[in-house]
């Protein structure tokens, strides 16, 4: 047993195919997963229980259960019912890529609502205040007041999220997708190199990851730059 | 209902093997926090660069990807050595049991890592001077001083790792692990219902991680009992 650097030269070009997918998969879901979020942040905060329960159920539940259920459950579990199979829906969930979106955009949208309003709880009710002494409507003052304060104060916790959005994409090759993890996992299975290829495709995972976290950091810097440090 | 009939005990089965791998990471996990929290407090440079890889790398990896790595890593390495002293032996492998677990404790404990970092530097320096004035060792002020006052300060966050913890054990079942997904999987093929079984699983998961945000809440209460009425 050696450690073959050539053989990661070799399958790099191939391990990077799969970026395309991962990338494309992070970017959709996590699009989609704040619409998601920002649906069910206004309705947990809405302040009627037929709005606000609903929503806390969602967030329960999808908080509560393994991603890689959520994905089982979705891509294999819903073809079970005749209805999906006849309705619109079936082209989109036939595939296991609209699947595993779906699966990530609702996990992540779930977890997404709940930064989202630690930020909204954490803008200062003085400020609110404000806003209403002088004139603004309870509209104007969730789009002017709450909402760039919120957008600040929830930056942090919602990069590790996307952190771990990106993460939870691996999770897509168990439906046979073949983002980064699945094409490294497909070549093992041809060279049973596991070294090599798997700590290659980590490697990507974490250039990825630094890429993220540094994006993230210039956008809070713009956010909270009227902020005296 | 119907559907699920003969199925009960394999679930009630397989869910105990998740508990059982949660329970033995859940163990592991806190080791190697300590250790991280510990190595990064410490003078020593060498120690703080190997926490700080050690954060940065399981903290940036797929769960999925360090499985992988660990469960087949392993495997051709133990096989290798395994056949230079005995060349019968076609396959050995470290039990998807032992392999997952060490995996998923490895990425969470490097979250515990960065909760434990932060719970001790909470605790009041005065405490501990005050601990050294009164001739504590090292250890001594470690089990006497810090942890009694550090895991009220970490659990909140802690409490989180625990459910990712938990919800990790559904991974292990990618490396073959015969736990609560491999039956599903085993119920489906035969009942042709795999909305069914796998709703099931995630009942199941979603009672567990119920269980354990509840009383992480009353652990909470408790750690917290002399701040109340103040």
């Amino acid at each position: 047993m050696t450690f073959d650097f050539y053989l990661i030269i070799e399958s790099l070009p191939e391990i990077f195919g799969g970026i395309g997918l991962t990338l494309q998969l992070l970017f959709l879901s996590a699009f989609l997963g704040l619409m998601l979020a920002v649906i069910f942040l206004l309705m947990r905060i809405s302040g009627r229980w037929y709005l606000s329960i609903p929503a806390f159920i969602y967030i329960y539940i999808f908080r509560g259960t393994p991603i890689l259920i959520q994905i089982f459950v979705i891509y294999y579990g819903l073809p079970q019912f005749e209805w999906i199979r006849e309705s619109v829906l079936w082209s989109v969930l036939r595939e296991p890529f609209g699947c595993s979106v779906i699966a990530l955009s609702l996990n992540t949208g779930a977890y997404m609502a709940e930064i989202l309003r630690g930020g909204v709880l954490g803008v200062d009710k003085g400020l609110h205040e404000a806003g209403a002494a002088l004139g603004l409507s309870a509209r104007d003052r969730f789009l002017y007041i709450t909402t760039p304060i919120a957008v600040r104060l929830a930056i942090p916790a919602y990069s590790n999220d996307v952190i771990s959005l990106l993460k939870a994409t691996a999770l897509a090759s168990t439906v046979t997708l073949l983002d980064v993890t699945g094409v490294a996992r497909t070549i093992v299975a041809q060279t049973f190199a596991p070294y090599e290829i798997f700590l290659s495709a980590a490697i990507i995972y974490l250039a990825l990851t630094w890429l993220i976290q540094r994006g993230f950091r210039l956008f809070e810097k713009h956010m909270s730059r009227y902020v005296q440090q | 209902m119907s559907d699920l009939t003969g199925w009960w005990d394999d679930y009630f089965w397989s869910a105990l093997v998740i508990l059982k791998v949660f329970a033995v990471s859940l163990v592991m996990t806190v080791i190697l926090g300590l250790i991280g929290a510990t190595a990064k407090l410490s003078k020593s440079k060498i120690a703080n660069i190997l926490a700080n890889m050690y954060t940065v790398v399981f903290r940036g990896t797929p769960e999925l990807l360090v499985l992988l790595i660990f469960y087949f890593g392993s495997a051709i390495t133990l096989t290798a050595i395994a056949k230079s002293v005995n060349p019968s032996i076609q396959f050995l492998d470290i039990p998807p049991f032992w392999a997952g677990a060490l995996g998923i404790s490895l990425v969470v404990g490097s979250y515990a890592t960065e909760t434990f970092r932060g719970a001790f530097l909470g605790v009041d320096p005065g405490h501990i001077e005050a601990g050294r004035s009164l001739g504590l060792s090292n250890l001594q002020t470690l089990l006497y001083i810090r942890i009694p006052q550090m895991w009220r300060l970490a659990l909140p966050s802690f409490g989180n790792h625990m459910l990712s913890l938990m919800k990790d054990t559904a991974l292990i079942s990618v490396i073959g692990l015969e736990e609560i997904v491999f039956t599903a999987q085993m119920a489906t093929t035969v009942t042709m219902k795999p909305f069914t079984m796998y709703f099931v699983v995630a009942l199941i998961y979603l009672a567990i991680t119920t269980v354990l945000t509840l009383s992480v809440m009353v652990l909470e209460k408790y750690a917290n009992r002399h701040l109340e009425g103040t």
